[in-house]
């Protein structure tokens, strides 16, 4: 399978995604965000495509032997599914939990679910309150900790 | 192509302590030259202004080489070290990268052999470099507070102390019910307007450069100045090599132009500014019949004793939220009470805690400098909720000791873009600082507990934490131990200078970057004395 191959999975793609980042009532955002992330860094770069593309080829072979394709399995299946993957591909399946993490809590949509603004951090930064000074006191009052020489 | 251009002075390397040097020398009225590998960067280049600016952190703008692999870094053959370099090359060199954290080094830390019998004492002292490190700090502008029982008397810091928010005055809870020293650090951060430039807006990812020019980093402190006195840098111009003349004096170098022309430039004098692994590899790439085993090398100790400062990290959890994505992210607070020798604690010397913000989203999934990814499944949403925006980082910066055996020497294959050949770093941790580190964080667990957490992680050895190159061009009085004198000049060759942190001779147990700086101007000053 070539990279290209890898954009030609996308159901199953996202349905991995979706997987290790499963939607909870609180947060219905899934990893399937991160979908356009994963392909963008697989044509980007020659050896994280490599390495993501060993990674569904083994969920693919791993799911010859069950009851119908990936998405199609319930979570419990799925879960036991990729955790036989991990242990068999443990670098590839690293790297696909990684670009998965790096591309949900990337999306805007997660940022904002998390509470915060989503978008560039500059220009706006941050307020942080003033508040009152820190009291030094009972440090200062140690004295001088340092030796002299 | 060669030129007739002969100016006093040619630094090699923009960055922390080539800005200094520069500056001075050209303040003085010498004619000074840099050539600087990197290129200017662009304010608007900085990730900061894109949605997407945490994904830059482990590609483009990485802080190790061998990630962002940039036409103007040179790859570092690491695999025979526990720790990874990070450096950035680019005019201000790695303070682009660097959080600003900007301790000094401590009176005892010129003292090492005379205090601890270990190691050996520079042929300077605290009170040397003390008229230096106010002049760098007037040049770089910091944020702090006085009266720190952990140093000597400072002069007044430029711009207030970093706010310490709910993140700081959580954990200085934590200090202050062990009784434990702690202190706002001194941070090259402005929280007002100085000297021209904006003050901090809090926004967070300093390691990926400060687009507003709040942090200081010699392309907006130290270069302005240097360029307004005369100085001349340029750009994209790799060193291959320093040349020596008829009379065994260093008389220019040999580089590399953006185009990849080979050129020339002379000098009377010259400047190395290219850190602790590039200083060395340089030496190491000038052989001549005069000096066959790298130029300034007649020692042996060029790429010796390299140190990094190894690093272990503690993470706390805290039951509620800190906003830890507020504010500079790595400086609030340091401790230095476990800083001086204390042989009950089973190792010589010491280390500061250094406190960092808290983990942004990316960090957060992936577990950040502990490296603890939050599972994957079911089981992951409880367990990013459960972190993030709860977390300290509290660093364990040991004091590194010089050994022969950490080294930088030249890979026999692998090269950069221009084919010179690249450094290989030979480091691994001695038990000294591996019972430095484990005592650390176990205290970094204590405070942590104290200040609140309910769970503590630990990372014992942070393996990309090799922030701080220093020791393998080491100064010193003695020809046969050092490879430059007290004024940062070489013993075999006069008309050389070194003033990055290849010429520490002991690494103390803070960041280095002020202390290298002041080294350099009063290595400049030295030059400057010398001409008359």
């Amino acid at each position: 399978m070539t990279r290209a191959g890898l954009a030609e999975k996308r159901d199953l793609l996202a349905a991995v995604l979706e997987t290790l980042v499963p939607p909870s009532e609180d947060f219905p955002e899934s990893g399937a965000l991160a979908l356009a992330h994963v392909l963008a860094i697989a044509d980007a770069s020659a050896e994280a495509g490599a390495m993501l593309t060993r990674a569904i080829e083994a969920i693919e072979a791993a799911q010859a032997g069950q009851a119908g394709p990936f998405p199609t399995l319930s979570i419990t299946e799925r879960e036991e599914l990729l955790r036989r993957v991990e242990r068999s591909s443990p670098e590839a399946f690293d790297a696909l939990v990684r670009h998965t993490y790096d591309g949900f809590y990337s999306h805007p949509a997660t940022i904002t679910r998390l509470g915060l603004d989503p978008g560039p951090v500059q220009p706006r930064g941050h307020r942080i309150e003033s508040g009152a000074p820190p009291d030094l006191g009972r440090v200062a009052a140690r004295g001088p900790i340092f030796r002299r020489a | 192509m060669a030129t007739d251009d002969r100016p006093d002075v040619l630094v090699i390397g923009a960055g922390a302590s080539g800005a200094a040097v520069a500056w001075r020398l050209a303040t003085a009225g010498i004619g000074v030259v840099c050539l600087e590998q990197g290129d200017w960067v662009d304010a608007r280049a900085y990730p900061h202004w894109q949605a997407d600016w945490e994904l830059h952190r482990h590609t483009d703008w990485s802080a190790e080489p061998n990630v962002r692999r940039l036409p103007e870094d040179y790859p570092v053959n690491e695999q025979a070290s526990v720790i990874s370099p990070l450096m950035y090359n680019a005019v201000g060199g790695s303070t682009i990268h660097w959080s600003a954290h900007f301790p000094r080094f401590r009176p005892s830390d010129f003292r090492v052999k005379s205090l601890d019998g270990v190691a050996d004492d520079w042929p300077i002292d605290y009170a040397t470099l003390e008229p230096y490190f106010d002049l760098n700090d007037r040049m770089m502008g910091v944020a702090g507070i006085t009266g720190d029982p952990a140093y000597p008397p400072k002069s007044p810091r430029q711009t207030p102390p970093i706010p310490l928010d709910t993140l700081g005055h959580t954990i200085a809870g934590g200090f202050e019910r062990l009784h434990w020293h702690w202190w706002p650090s001194d941070s090259a951060i402005l929280t007002r307007d100085y000297d021209g430039r904006r003050a901090c807006v809090n926004c967070g990812p300093c390691d990926l450069g400060c687009p507003i020019g709040a942090k200081a980093s010699t392309d907006i402190t130290y270069w302005p100045k240097a360029l307004a006195a005369g100085a001349r840098l340029l750009t994209r111009a790799r060193v291959r090599e320093i040349t020596l003349g008829p009379d065994g004096l260093a008389d220019g170098a040999i580089y590399y132009d953006r185009e990849g022309r080979e050129c020339r430039q002379k000098a009377r004098a010259v400047v190395l500014a290219a850190n602790g692994i590039g200083t060395p590899r340089l030496l190491l790439n000038s052989r001549s019949p005069r000096f066959p085993d790298g130029l300034a090398n007649r020692s042996g100790l060029v790429g010796r004793n390299l140190m990094f400062h190894p690093y272990a990290m503690a993470r706390g959890v805290f039951e509620r939220p800190l906003g830890g994505h507020r504010g500079p992210i790595g400086c609030s607070i340091i401790s230095q009470e476990f800083y001086e020798t204390d042989l009950a604690r089973g190792f010589v010397r010491g280390y500061s805690f250094q406190v960092a913000r808290g983990l942004s989203p990316i960090a957060s999934a992936n577990g950040g400098s502990v490296g603890d990814r939050v599972p994957w499944g079911r089981a992951h949403r409880r367990a990013y909720d459960a972190r993030f925006d709860r977390t300290i980082t509290v660093a364990v910066i040991g004091e590194d000791l010089p050994e022969l055996h950490n080294r930088v020497e030249l890979d026999p294959s692998l090269t950069d873009g221009n084919g010179i050949p690249s450094p290989r770093v030979s480091y691994r941790l001695s038990e000294n600082s591996r019972r430095m580190l484990d005592h650390g964080i176990a205290r970094a667990g204590e405070v942590l507990r104290a200040a609140g957490a309910r769970e503590v992680a630990s990372n014992p050895l942070l393996r990309a934490g090799g922030w701080h190159l220093m020791g393998t061009a080491r100064m010193g009085r003695d020809r046969a131990t050092s490879v430059v004198d007290a004024e940062g000049r070489s013993h075999d060759v006069p008309n050389l200078y070194i003033v990055d942190g290849s010429v520490m001779v002991t690494c103390a147990g803070v960041n280095p970057t002020s202390t290298i700086q002041a080294v350099a101007l009063h290595v400049a000053d030295g030059m400057i004395r010398r001409r008359g």
